[in-house]
Parts: structure tokens; sequence; C-alpha cells
């Protein structure tokens, strides 16, 4: 009996002594691979993939754990290439877009079913869209579908206003900025005429909170627009107005607000995938239950044990079954880093999502080359900065703070980031950063910028101190430090939420500033639930933690983050000036300009240092070697069909440098069969243009 | 029973001292635990005359980044730096103090609150104790990490009152508004830690109150208070002891956990429960983050331990009869 | 004695009510809520799902609600979890806690008690100390460092256990152990520290002096009131350990009610938060009743009236 005591002592003690005399732990067995490494002998993945998923109901949850896991359910109108992240065909086969970039015509392939055998059509997709519109749903994401057509009235409850001669009030004639649209005489025949499609063309409708106390507050505020709707009829606006249309069976068309070039990128998200009207309706909130549940994807749910596991299994009914390689994909919901990673070397999970090796042990892992993945994301890291309190206001203040950290060192101590001294991630947009530098360039000599001094942003103390002297705050040194005693220190202030590596962030850039202003900045830590209202509210002064992770693959995800005098910047920050150049790029069709102007509006926004951009973060996390097609991307979403399990070690990689330029025939080849529709319809629709300017 | 000890009057704790310093165990715990209490008090300030290392100092060459990392114990420093280069005999011992506060206090209150509510109520008996006992299973009962949500949402950030800031300022110099938040947990742990105290006490004093020499107190018109302060509590305070010597780690790791979940000690300021769950993820890398935080906490709890079993034994008389 | 338990099951469920308006109050109170993320929901997202939950009823309607559906035991759907009913989730959870806290509790006793026992009685010996000492260990290595370095040596060196994930009885050993630790050692020292206590009292003297050997004496008299303090401890104890321990649950992957009620406090999961509180408040009440039920049965003196 009380040997059990002695034995938990010894084990501890054994434990101590042996790590101090041997200080490595880690490396096991033959030492080639991290812990065991067998390759398992079915087709069959264990992942890790982060908390238990709120909801298996692809509309309602947020979050990237529940993403992966409703992407291996449930299919779309488009997936995710595995690489890239860009859109590639799903069940749309290959779409077109209209001339003026706001409309695009879906082809669906005949052959895609949901796991209960019956047919996906178009009106799947047009039940799954509009329902998680629904304000019934009350879902979340609904505002990714807002760029479409009358979403988010319906969303909102709003109202349109109708004449009494049936015709409605359009936008245009409230709205002095907007012109009335020229008519063209024939009707838009792109994706062929319907009433509905005539619907949708037709002017933007003026449309009015659904709430009568709301609307009236509304009509007080603007006697002009009061005077054009009194008397006239309110209409709710439905499901039936949102631009969605049901072509045929196998045809769907979406109208956007406005191009959005970015759209179907969009569409890949967990939000736009389909779900079975008659098992929802039947069951209701119940519904993604294992027994009730009926999926639409390459898996489907066998077993679900809530903060266990959840077991998936290759669905034979799916469209591509041929081309789905795991028999069985394991997720287990599982936050603690040291728990995954003990699992993992024990060889019990295969795969773990992002952000996973703790910061300890990465220089241990990282020589693991080919199971350790370390990649640039879609996602940043700043320090959001209170501009309207004193001495933040001031932007030589701001500068100075911003310019006296050293990113590079942040960045070699954290061992996974890459420095960031603009707002937009490095190394996920190139095509973009190809138009800023060329945008940039020309600013820089406007406004008298050398390009020494803009190369020197990323860490710059000398100029640091001298801006803050220029402020009032002049920084001496003394016995050898320096300091600032006239700085106001206790109006400034670091708030984060808790979290290992927020926190030795925040000490680290403490010490920065310590350093090189002289000036000890508080760090004030907090819960979650406490940090957001505490941020949103502007109720802190100086610093906030913030990061940002891309919702789709394009810049405009970031940029819009200072969108609008409401937005989630946390700053206080807002310039219509900003707004419009962000309004005016997504109006140009053409990519390079419009990647020019959203430049320019990163540009101005910059220059105002209402944020301090601190770094992109990286993937960080591990897989075993006999794990293919499962890629590092810039969002840690995976396609599931495309990962499969290889038994032959001589077929494992061996010291790849980037796995994401290693090809690999298997998936490279099933990636160049499901793109091949859409490459033929754009080489049919480019043929068919030479044709008619000839 | 011991009842006789009003008779030795003011000797019982000059008794109790002398019997205390013949326990060997019970010395060195004092001992130690003294030695830790000047080492926490005057130590930081001592490595800070002498080396310049504080618990938040980190390196100075900071650009280069080379000494912003884990290195292990050398002469410079004794026991190591944690990750961002900062020596951790620093920390430990700046830690020690918010540790040895949380444990004292919660302690304190544990003793005061728990053993005078849990006396009276298992003494008085019937509704009284009925009502009381209730209350406590009712607190008990409450989530106390949204206790301390809400009390520092209310009382924290903006809204510290003026006498808890003067108090963190005297205790960590100025402008260390992250330690607000440690005063302000110091009452959330008190809330709940006397609560197991009050119902050890009152199973105590449930199995001794119909005894003979309480009744015979009784019967010569001794008031209330005193039958339970002077007759009772000294007679069940073996398990107080005890148990509160128990309560210290408890609290401890109470507060490490609170640390954990972002309520409890402010950054760049670490407590030993803190400094040992950040130190076991890296045990198998850089095992003296651990090691020295964790035995220095161990060493601490265990002198505390011999220094109860000490005084327990030394203020019961009867034990050497025994 | 009947009536005495009669009375207290019944003040069990407005005492319940009671703790539960506590913390819905507290709740209420708590910055954040459910729904809110780091992008600002646009204004009409907020409203439909406040509507949907009835958060833009005037409080004392949402109060009314949740306690009478509370009073039909119907704690609803979680918020976070869409769809989830919350006694689903306490029945699905609460066998997992259950389990590794019933065994290590059961380890706890019979390492414990034994330990102190025989500690007690020999007093000052080498074994009092040792054990003592050892037990001393259990208390200050925090389980959250325990528990990693049993997995260290049992799990990532002699590959004997699983390190984490439930399945299985091997699965089960080292968060047992780890959960154990501590309470091993409080039950030693309460033990050791009760008979101590008792061994000198009167009655046991009387025991003794009537020539009844010192095996009876221990066993039927000494042991009866010297786990007094042990039996006070065991009523919270047990509770708590019935409810989960976040660390251990944490450390193992367990997927116990501990660590669901933390995420649902620190997610302001109002239902799940008082559902939880009710069915472990509930609990912790029938364990102190059971507590002074047995003070009576161990020991004569105490009496209810």
């Amino acid at each position: 009996m009380r040997s059990s005591g002695i034995k938990t002592f010894f084990a501890a003690w054994l434990c101590l002594t042996a790590v101090v005399f041997t200080n490595n732990c880690t490396t096991t067995g033959s030492g080639k691979y991290y812990g065991r490494t067998t390759a398992p002998a079915e087709d069959h993945l264990r992942y890790v993939s982060g908390s238990e998923p709120q909801s298996l109901d692809p509309a309602v949850p947020t979050g990237q754990p529940e993403a992966r896991v409703i992407m291996a359910l449930f299919d779309g109108l488009v997936e995710y290439h595995p690489k890239s992240m860009e859109a590639m065909p799903a069940i749309a086969e290959s779409w077109e877009a209209s001339e003026d970039g706001t409309e695009y015509i879906f082809h669906l392939r005949k052959n895609a079913t949901f796991s209960n055998g019956v047919p996906i059509t178009a009106k799947d997709f047009d039940y799954s869209f509009k329902r998680a519109l629904a304000p019934e749903l009350a879902a979340e994401n609904a505002y990714l579908a807002y760029y479409i057509k009358y979403a988010q009235p319906y969303n909102s409850g709003s109202v349109f206003v109708k004449r009494p001669d049936g015709s409605f009030i359009h936008q245009y004639e409230v709205d002095p900025d907007e012109k009335a649209p020229e008519q063209s005489a024939a009707p838009d025949t792109f994706g062929g005429d319907t009433p509905k499609h005539r619907q949708l063309d037709e002017p933007l409708r003026l449309t009015l909170p659904g709430g009568e106390k709301e609307r009236a507050e509304l009509l007080e505020k603007d006697p002009k627009l009061k005077a054009l709707v009194d008397g006239k009829e309110f209409v709710q606006v439905t499901a039936d107005d949102v631009g969605y249309e049901v072509i045929d069976d196998h045809t769907f068309r979406v109208k956007l607000l406005q191009p959005a070039p970015y759209f179907i990128g969009l569409l890949a998200h967990q939000y736009f995938r389909v779900v079975h009207k008659d098992t929802v309706e039947k069951y209701g909130e119940q519904w993604t239950r294992p027994e009730n549940i009926v999926t639409s994807g390459a898996f489907r749910l066998a077993a679900h044990r809530p903060y266990d596991e959840l077991n998936l299994v290759k669905d034979p009914t799916y469209w591509d079954a041929a081309n789905v390689h795991l028999e069985r994909l394991d997720i287990y919901p599982l936050e603690d880093q040291t728990t995954m990673q003990n699992l993992y070397k024990a060889g019990s999970v295969d795969a773990t999502y992002n952000h996973t090796v703790p910061a300890g042990w990465i220089d241990n892992i990282k020589q693991y080359k080919d199971e350790y993945l370390n990649l640039p994301e879609a996602a940043i890291q700043y320090y959001a900065i209170h501009i309207r309190k004193k001495p933040m206001d001031d932007i030589k203040v701001r500068r100075a703070f911003a310019l006296a950290i050293d990113r590079e060192a942040l960045a070699r101590f954290r061992k996974t980031l890459v420095p960031l001294a603009d707002f937009t991630p490095e190394g996920i947009f190139p095509r973009y950063e190809e138009a800023r530098t060329k945008v940039y360039s020309e600013f820089l000599k406007r406004d008298g910028i050398t390009p020494e001094e803009w190369e020197k942003r990323i860490f710059d103390p000398e100029r640091a101190r001298k801006l803050l002297e220029e402020a009032g705050y002049p920084v001496e040194q003394r016995g050898g430090v320096w300091v600032c005693p006239t700085f106001p220190v206790e109006g400034v202030n670091v708030v984060y939420n808790t979290s290992e590596s927020n926190k030795s962030v925040a000490e680290f850039l403490q010490a920065q500033w310590k350093q090189n202003l002289g000036i000890t900045v508080p760090l004030n830590n907090m819960e979650w639930q406490t940090f957001l209202p505490t941020t949103k509210a502007l109720d802190y002064s100086g610093f906030a933690r913030r990061g940002w992770v891309a919702d789709y693959m394009d810049p405009f995800t970031f940029l819009a983050l200072f969108y609008s005098e409401k937005n989630d910047s946390s700053t206080g920050w807002h310039d219509r000036r900003y707004d419009k150049l962000l309004d005016d790029a997504n109006r140009q069709h053409d990519a390079v300009r419009r990647y020019e102007m959203l430049a320019e509006a990163e540009y101005l926004m910059m220059r105002e240092q209402v944020v301090i951009p601190l770094a992109t973060n990286a993937t960080n996390w591990i897989k075993k070697p006999y794990v293919k097609g499962l890629y590092p991307n810039a969002g840690t979403v995976h396609a599931w069909k495309f990962v499969y399990i290889e038994r032959d070690p001589a077929k494992w990689d061996k010291d790849v440098e980037n796995i994401m330029e290693q090809t690999d025939q298997k998936v490279d080849e099933q990636i160049a069969r499901l793109m091949q529709t859409q490459v033929d319809r754009e080489n049919a629709s480019k043929a068919a243009t030479l044709a008619a300017a000839k | 029973m011991s009842n006789n000890e009003t008779l030795k009057g003011t000797s019982l704790w000059k008794d109790a001292w002398k019997r205390l310093l013949k326990n060997k165990l019970a010395v060195f715990g004092l001992v130690v635990i003294v030695l830790m209490v000047i080492a926490v008090t005057i130590g930081p300030a001592i490595i800070r005359m002498t080396t310049g290392y504080t618990a938040d100092y980190v390196p100075t060459d900071i650009g280069e980044g080379e000494l912003v990392a884990s290195f292990p114990p050398s002469m410079a420093h004794p026991m190591g730096t944690d990750e961002l280069g900062r020596d951790m005999l620093a920390r430990v011992l700046q830690g020690g103090r918010i540790s040895l506060m949380v444990g004292i206090i919660s302690t304190l209150v544990s003793l005061i609150v728990g053993v005078s509510w849990g006396a009276i109520a298992g003494y008085m008996g019937g509704r009284v104790d009925n009502i009381m006992m209730r209350i406590v299973d009712i607190i008990y009962a409450i989530p106390y990490i949204l206790v301390v949500i809400v009390l520092l949402s209310v009382f924290g950030g903006p809204n510290t009152p003026e006498w808890i800031q003067w108090l963190s300022s005297k205790f960590g110099g100025a402008g260390n508004q992250g330690l607000n938040q440690i005063f302000l947990l110091f009452f959330a742990l008190g809330l709940v830690s006397w609560l197991t105290m009050a119902r050890v006490v009152r199973g105590q004093i449930l199995s001794l109150k119909n005894q003979e020499f309480v009744l015979a107190a009784k019967a010569t018109g001794v008031s209330t208070p005193a039958i339970i302060f002077r007759h009772l509590v000294p007679n069940a305070l073996g398990p107080v002891i005890v148990y509160a010597t128990l309560t210290v780690p408890s609290v401890m790791l109470t507060e490490a956990f609170l640390s954990f979940l972002g309520i409890g000690v402010q950054a760049p300021y670490a407590s030993w429960g803190s400094l040992a769950s950040d130190g076991i993820q890296n045990i198998a890398v850089f095992p003296w983050q651990l090691i020295f935080p964790g035995v220095t906490m161990a060493l601490t709890l265990f002198s505390l331990n011999f220094l109860g079993d000490g005084l327990r034994d030394a203020l019961d008389p009867q034990t050497r009869k025994f | 004695m009947l009536s005495f338990i009669l009375r207290r099951l019944l003040l069990i469920i407005p005492m319940a009510l009671l703790v539960v308006t506590v913390t819905w109050g507290l709740i209420r109170i708590a910055p954040g809520n459910f729904y809110i993320s780091e992008r600002a929901l646009p204004e009409a997202v907020e409203r439909n799902i406040r509507e949907k939950y009835g958060l833009d009823r005037p409080w004392y309607v949402q109060y009314g609600k949740m306690m009478w559906n509370i009073v039909r035991g119907d704690f609803g759907n979680s918020l976070k979890y869409r769809g989830q009913p919350v006694n689903e989730i306490i029945r699905r959870h609460f066998p997992y806690s259950a389990t590794i806290g019933i065994l290590a509790y059961l380890l706890a006793l019979l390492v414990g008690l034994t330990t102190g026992i025989i500690a007690a009685l020999k007093q000052n010996s080498p074994f009092d100390y040792g054990s003592m000492a050892v037990s001393m260990l259990g208390l200050s290595v925090p389980n959250f460092v325990l528990g990693p370095l049993l997995v260290l040596v049992f799990a990532l060196w002699l590959f004997w256990l699983p390190p984490a994930r439930w399945g299985g009885i091997s699965s089960l050993i080292l968060p047992v152990i780890t959960l154990s630790a501590i309470y091993i050692a409080y039950l030693a020292r309460l033990t050791r520290a009760g008979m101590l206590e008792v061994m000198r009292s009167d009655y046991i003297r009387t025991a003794r002096a009537k020539g009844l050997d010192e095996k009876t004496v221990l066993l039927k008299h000494g042991l009866r009131g010297g786990i007094i303090p042990v039996v006070s401890f065991t009523g919270p104890a047990l509770a708590s350990l019935l409810a989960g321990t976040v660390v251990v649950e944490k450390v193992f992957a367990i997927p116990g009610l501990g660590n669901i009620f933390i995420q649902s406090v620190l997610n302001r999961d109002e239902p799940l938060i008082l559902g939880i509180v009710a069915f472990l408040s509930i609990l912790v009440m029938v364990f102190n009743l059971l507590v002074d039920i047995s003070y009576g049965f161990l020991d004569p003196r105490i009496r209810y009236d």
C-alpha cells in the first residue's frame, strides 16, 4: 500500500535526475524520426484539431477546428486547393463570371449525392444558402454572405419601400453620391433571361430597418427620406429576394451587390457548404447528431464522443469516392500542447493543427525536417493603439513606440514568426506585394522618405527617441541606460488575453521599450471574455494585443478591418478617404490596378501608425512522415480527400526544404484532374471571345 | 483531560515554546521558513545591487537576441535563466513573495473565520448550526472562478480601490499596476479557503462538546464564548493545525491555476506555482526552469509541515504522556 | 434521525436554487457573452442572436423563465454548443470524472488511512517521519507537475502506458495516481492527527483500563473517533473529485466534467454553467449530509436534535 506513494515519489525523482544528467528526454529510437514512427496498416488518419466543435452544422460555427471537421463532412460549390487555398471545382464542375463581375453562374456536376443517396441539385444550394442567412438561425457567420445582393437586408429583417404603382424606391433615388444607372434596352442575357434575373438586375432597392422604432428614428433624422417614403408600403425582404437563383437543377446563379474579386475564394468557406433540407427540417437543432446527420462530403460521421473523438469514415456514395484515399479519419479535440505532443511522440496521433509545438521545444523538433512544418500563415499579430487618448493621440509617440521594437529579434525569440512592418502578411499574397512595392516607391518619393529610412521602419531606436523628444518627452541617458522621466506612463498599458505566447511577446516588448525608450509600460492580461469587451469598447489605454486571420485569400480581408466608422480595429481610427479607396478598388476589374489601390489604402493607414504590426504567424505544426497530401497551407484548412498514408518508407519525404514546392505525383494528378473541368470552361469562353472579336 | 490549562495560565505558551525547541524537525522547519521569509523580503534587493538582475530584467543586448534565451545555471545565474533570459533566482525570490503572501493570508483567513465559524456552529448546534453550515454549503457550491472574474472586472483595472493601489505600490514599487490583481486574488482565495476548515472544526467540536470537561465548565457558569474558545478550540487544535498547513499548498496551487486561466498574477511577475507550471512544459529541454522553483516551493511546504506538526505536539501537553 | 435526514434533504432543493440564483447574477455581472468574438458582429446578427435566446427580454422575465425550467429539471440547451441539451452533457461527461475520482479516492483511502494509522501508532518513529515526508511530497508536487512527469517516465521513456486519452484500464493508471497523490497526503496527515488526538482521550483510556487488547482498542474505539476529521474532509473532497479536476483532465485529455465546467465559465455559456452548478451543489450537499449522518455512527457522543 505505502509502496504506491513511494513509487510515485520514486518516479518523480527518477525523472528529475535523469533529466538533469542527460539533459534530453526527447530523442529516442533511431533518432531519425520524432518518437514512434510506424505507418498504420490501414488508411487511417488520427488528427488533433483543437477545441471541441461548437456545432457540425456548416452554417453555425466560426472557428478553424470546426471548419476542418465540416470540410470532411460537407462539400460546397468549390473546395480549397490543398496548397494554395485557391478555389477549385467541387460540386460545381465549373463557373463563369459576368463581364461586370457581379454575377456568377455555377455548373453543377450531375453525380453528386448526399450520404443518403439523394442527388444534390442547385435547389439544395439555394436552400442551404438561404437557410444560413435566415434571421431565425442567427448564424454568426452570416456576414460572409453580405456581398450577395439583398443578403444583408434579409438577414437583418429589413424592408423594401413600395410605391402604390407596384414599383420600388431605389437606393440611387436617396443617395446623393449615386447616379441613376443607365437603362440598357436589351436585358442582360448572361445565364439566361428569367423573371428572377430581371429582379436581380434591377437597380439596388432602398432598404430600411424592419423594426418600427428603429425606422422611425432613422426617418426622424432624415426629413428628405421621410418625405420620400411617407405613405408608401413597407415590404419585408424575404429569402426569395436574395441574389440566389436556381436556373435549372444543375445551374445556379449568384448575384453580388458589387464586384468582389475574392468571392469565389470565399465560397470554399464552410459556411457555404450544402446541407440536406429534409433532415435539417425534420430534426431541427438535433440534425447533426450521428444518428440523424446526412452529409454531402467525402466522409460521413460514424460516431461523435464530444471532447474525446469524432470518427469519420469514407462515404462510398460520394461523387469522387474513387479518389478519396483515407478509409477513416479520427479527429481528436485536444487543446493542451504538451498532451498532444506526447500523443504524437508515442505514435498515437499522426498530425496536429497549427501553433501546436511549444516555443521551448521548437529547436529540438525542427531538426525533424520532414515532420515539422513551419510556413507563413495568412494571419498576423499586431498591437492596436487607442489613438484617442493621450499621449497616444500624438502620431510621433505612436511612431516612436513602433520604431523601438526590434521585430527581427522578436521573430528570433519566438522562433516561428516572420517580422512584419506592414499590415498585410508577408509572403502570402505575392502579386499584391509586387503591386505594393510599386505604389509605395511612388509615395515615398512624394513624401520625401528615403528608401533607407523606409527599410529601417522595422527597427530604428535612434529615430524613435528623436520622435519622442519632438513630442515633448525627451529621452536621456543616465548611468548607461535610457530614461524618459516626463513620459506619462500611467496613461499607457498593454492589454492582452492570456496565453503563453501573448505573455512572452508582451514581456519582450515591455523589455524593448524599457531598453530603447526608457519607458516601462505595465502589462495587463485578461481572460478572453473580459478582454474582448474591453478592447471593443476602447476601454483601454495604450496598446491592445490583436491578431487577425484571413477569411479568404485576398489582402482585402485584412484591410477591411479599418473600413467604415464602426470598424473592428479597436483603435478608434477612421478615415473616409480610406473607405473610398477600398470601395473603388473593389469596383476595379483589373487585378493589378485593384491591388495598387488597396496598397494605397494600406499606405494611408500605416502612415498614421494606428497599429504596430509585429509579425506574420507561421503554421508551426507536425505530421508523421507517412502522412502525405497534408500541406501547411496559409489557413490550416485541409481538403481531406487529398490526404493519404504512404506505407513505403522509401517514398516518405526526405530532407525536404519546402514541402509546398515538393511534387507529389498522386496529389498533383488528382488536383489537375479536378481542375480540368474549369480549365476547359475558361478555354472555351476564351475561344468564344476570340471568335466574337474576329 | 486538559481542562487544567487555565491553572497553568501564562506559562502555557512558554512551555509550548520550550517543547517546540526540543523537536529537531520543527526547529529545522522554523529556521527554513524564517530564512525563506528573509530571503524573499530582502533577497531581490540584494540581487539587484550585486548583479543588477531583477525578476523582470531582460538582458540589454536584446537586439542581438543571443542573451534572450534559456541558459542553464552558471556563476552569473545560479538558477539559470528563463526563456527571456531573466535570472531565475530573482524570479524565484520574487515569486516567493507572492506565493507566501497568498499562503499566509488565505491560511489566516481560514484560521480566523473557519475556526470560529465551525466552533460556534458545532457548539451551538440545532438551528444555529444548521443555518451556519448551510451557508457554508452554499458558498462552497458557488463557482469561485466566476467570483474571481466578477471581482476582477468590478474592482480591477481602473476601478481598483485606492488602498489596494497603495498596497501594491508599497509592495512592488511604483507603477506596478499588475500587482493590484494579486491583492484582489487574496480576497477571492480567502473567501473559499475557510470553508473546509469550518467543517473540520465543527466535526471535532461535535465530538468534544458532550465531554465531561465541557459539562463541568458549563456547570461552573463559564460563558459560552469562553467555553468555545478557551476549552473546546484548544482541544481541537491538532487537526486544525494540520489542516491549516494543508491549506497553504492548496491555495498556492489554486493561485497557479488562476494565473493559468489569466485571472491570477500579472506578468512580468510570477509566483512559484506559475513558474512551475511554465517550467513543466519545458521539462525535457530546460529542466532548471522547473526544478528550482519546484524544489524551493517543496522545501518551504515541507518545512511548514514539520513546523505544523511540532506546534501541534508542543501545544498539546498530553502528547508526551502517551 | 429520520426526520433530521428528511429535513436536510428537503432543504437541499431551495439551497441549490439559491446557489443557481447567485451564480446567475454573477454571470450577468461578469463581462463578455457567449457569442462575442474578435470580429464585431453586424448589428443585425447580434440582434438575431439576442432574439433567438430571449436576451432582449427584461431580466426578471429571463430569470423567471430560467427558474421555471430548472424547477422542472430542464436546463435547456447549451448556447456555445448549439443543440446540445445541458442535461445530456452532464449525463455524458459525469461518468468519466466519477470513474477517475472514485478510483483516486479509493486509492487515497487505502494508502492514506493505513499510513496515517501506522504513523500515529508509531509516533516519532522512522516510519512516522518517512511516511509523513513522502506524503508531503504528494502535497508539494502540484498535480500539473506530477502528471507530466509520470507521463514522461511511463509513457514516453518506457512506453508502458498510454500518454493520454480515455480507453482501457491502462489509460486510467496515470491519471488516478496523479489525482490521488494529494489526497493520500491529506488523508495520511489528517488520520495521523485525528488518531493521536483520540488515543489519549478518556474513553480510550477507559477501554484500555478495562483490559481490552490493543487491537480492539485501536480498531473498534480509536479508529471510529480518529477518522472524524477524515470524514469531515471526505465530503467536500469526494464531491470535488467527482466533479472532475481540470488539470488532470487536461493533461490526460479525459472528457470529464471539470474541464467542461471551466470552459463553460470562460465561454459564458449560461445554461451549461447553471446546470453544472446545480448538479454539483446538490452533489456537495448530499455528501455533506452523508458526512453529518456518519458522525452519529462514528461517535456515539454526537447527537442530532
